[in-house]
């Protein structure tokens, strides 16, 4: 698993729960510019257990500022389990 | 009623059209909504007035309600013109957002709790309709919602007119929305026998057998007759009076003496300084229950002796939105009042002697005199509203 293809996969979760701009989304974009709230970092992060078969704590999450934090954590969680 | 309220705008969705004018014209033209047993409002897209993402994070009762308040805010010619502090939102529903619920219900039954979704809540909570409307309009007045079952339309628009008497707001974004269209809520009103098995709405008829379910949403913008003036918009209507009361009865069934809504018909007429003989037009609960439009004409009787006023029925053609129900048809009465037009009750053909009413069946029925209408609105539990509406 490498950061371009779990990049590839957030953009289309992103894309899913119908943000706006998610399929130009790079690691370095916040939150606050894709409009990405508490919420729909939830759902974000449902989904990406579903997929991947993790689970992400919930105070993980605050250090979650950027798209690729969330790439980095799931890539960690996935290692951590595997 | 001491201060004046009249209303600027008004937002409808429905089986038979969007729009204020399209839904009138439709009943005026004795279009039927219902296919297949229920009322649903077909055409309906949310992301005309919703980006995607709001549609995807709103159950389809929001979307129903801001739809209706984009419709009814465009014709009033607002927010422009209106305090933020000073515009209120008032948008009730009978039973909230129950697609969410059963969705939600079946993900955590199926999968667990880590399977239940972030926007339950928000998508779900009764009061989310009355909060994206005041979301897109700044509205930072008065907001809630409120519930009285199928009566919960009627509550909102009087509550939110004495609202304004109060002189909490120049002007309120009023009415009621409902997407009951869910397995789960068809059964339960099957299972209650207040479903038509026919799938035929005909109130008043001899052979009713129950309502027909429907859906949408039916908004009005209610403002102080003097902010109205100064912004020199069109004024469609004045609410003019406004009564409720409680049978006190029984969960479900209605007072067998009408005591409940006898009263709020009086009050309204009272609250509006009028007498029963001013009332030239009574909008029905008229649900086609054998109870209601029974206890109905009773209580119609009640309050006007041996000849009441034409009597008909909106839900002869849209089926019963519950909490929205009561909003639509102000919008219906309030047509009738602008157009000098009554409207029909559909599918009536075997008169009753016990709902011994004139429902205007032959309708559109002209008549030009109109001054003052009643919307009647009865929700289980026995919770009853009347408004009282007055031509321009």
């Amino acid at each position: 698993m490498d950061e371009g293809q779990v990049l590839e996969l957030v953009r289309g979760k992103l894309d899913e729960i119908k943000v706006e701009n998610a399929a130009s989304a790079t690691m370095d974009t916040t939150w606050e510019e894709l409009d990405v709230d508490s919420l729909d970092l939830v759902e974000l992060v449902q989904s990406l257990e579903d997929e991947y078969g993790v689970r992400i704590e919930d105070e993980k999450l605050k250090e979650v500022k950027t798209v690729g934090d969330a790439v980095r954590l799931v890539i960690a969680e996935a290692g951590a389990a595997a | 009623m001491s201060a004046g309220v009249v209303i600027t705008g008004r937002g409808v969705v429905s089986s038979i059209g969007e729009g204020a004018d399209a839904f009138v014209d439709a009943l005026m033209e004795r279009r039927s909504g219902i296919v297949d047993g229920a009322g649903r409002a077909e055409a309906f897209d949310p992301e005309v007035t919703m980006t995607p993402k709001e549609a995807r994070r709103s159950d389809r009762f929001s979307q129903f309600a801001l739809a209706a308040a984009d419709q009814a805010v465009a014709e009033a010619g607002l927010p422009d013109g209106v305090e933020p502090e000073r515009l209120g939102v008032l948008m009730g529903t009978g039973v909230g957002g129950l697609e969410t619920l059963e969705r939600e219900v079946r993900n955590f039954i199926e999968r667990g709790d880590r399977a239940v979704s972030p926007l339950f809540v928000p998508m779900m909570m009764p009061n989310a309709a009355a909060a994206h409307i005041a979301m897109r309009y700044d509205a930072h007045g008065p907001g809630f919602s409120i519930a009285s079952a199928c009566a919960t339309g009627g509550h909102a628009i009087g509550e939110a007119v004495r609202m304004i008497v109060r002189g909490e707001a120049d002007v309120v974004i009023a009415g009621g929305t409902e997407a009951p269209m869910t397995d789960i809520c068809l059964a339960a009103f099957r299972r209650m026998g207040a479903l038509s098995r026919e799938g035929v709405s005909r109130p008043f008829d001899a052979r009713r057998d129950g309502f027909v379910m429907g859906e949408g949403a039916g908004v009005l913008i209610l403002e102080a007759e003097e902010h109205a003036r100064a912004r020199g918009v069109h004024v469609r209507a004045r609410v003019v009076g406004y009564g409720a009361s409680n049978d006190a009865f029984h969960i479900t069934a209605p007072d067998e003496d009408g005591r409940g809504a006898t009263q709020a018909m009086r009050a309204a007429i009272s609250d509006a300084g009028a007498a029963p003989d001013d009332v030239g037009y009574l909008n029905a609960h008229g649900t086609s229950t054998p109870f209601n439009d029974r206890i109905e004409a009773l209580a119609a009787h009640n309050v006007f002796g041996e000849a009441p006023p034409p009597i008909s029925s909106t839900k002869s053609a849209i089926g019963h939105l519950l909490g929205a129900a009561g909003a639509v048809e102000a919008v219906a009465t309030v047509g009738a009042l602008e157009r000098g037009l009554l409207p029909p009750t559909l599918n009536y053909e075997e008169p009753d002697p016990e709902c011994d009413v004139d429902c205007v069946p032959d309708g559109p029925r002209e008549s030009p005199g109109l001054e003052l209408a009643l919307s009647n609105s009865f929700g289980f539990g026995g919770q009853n509203a009347c408004v009282a509406f007055a031509r321009a």
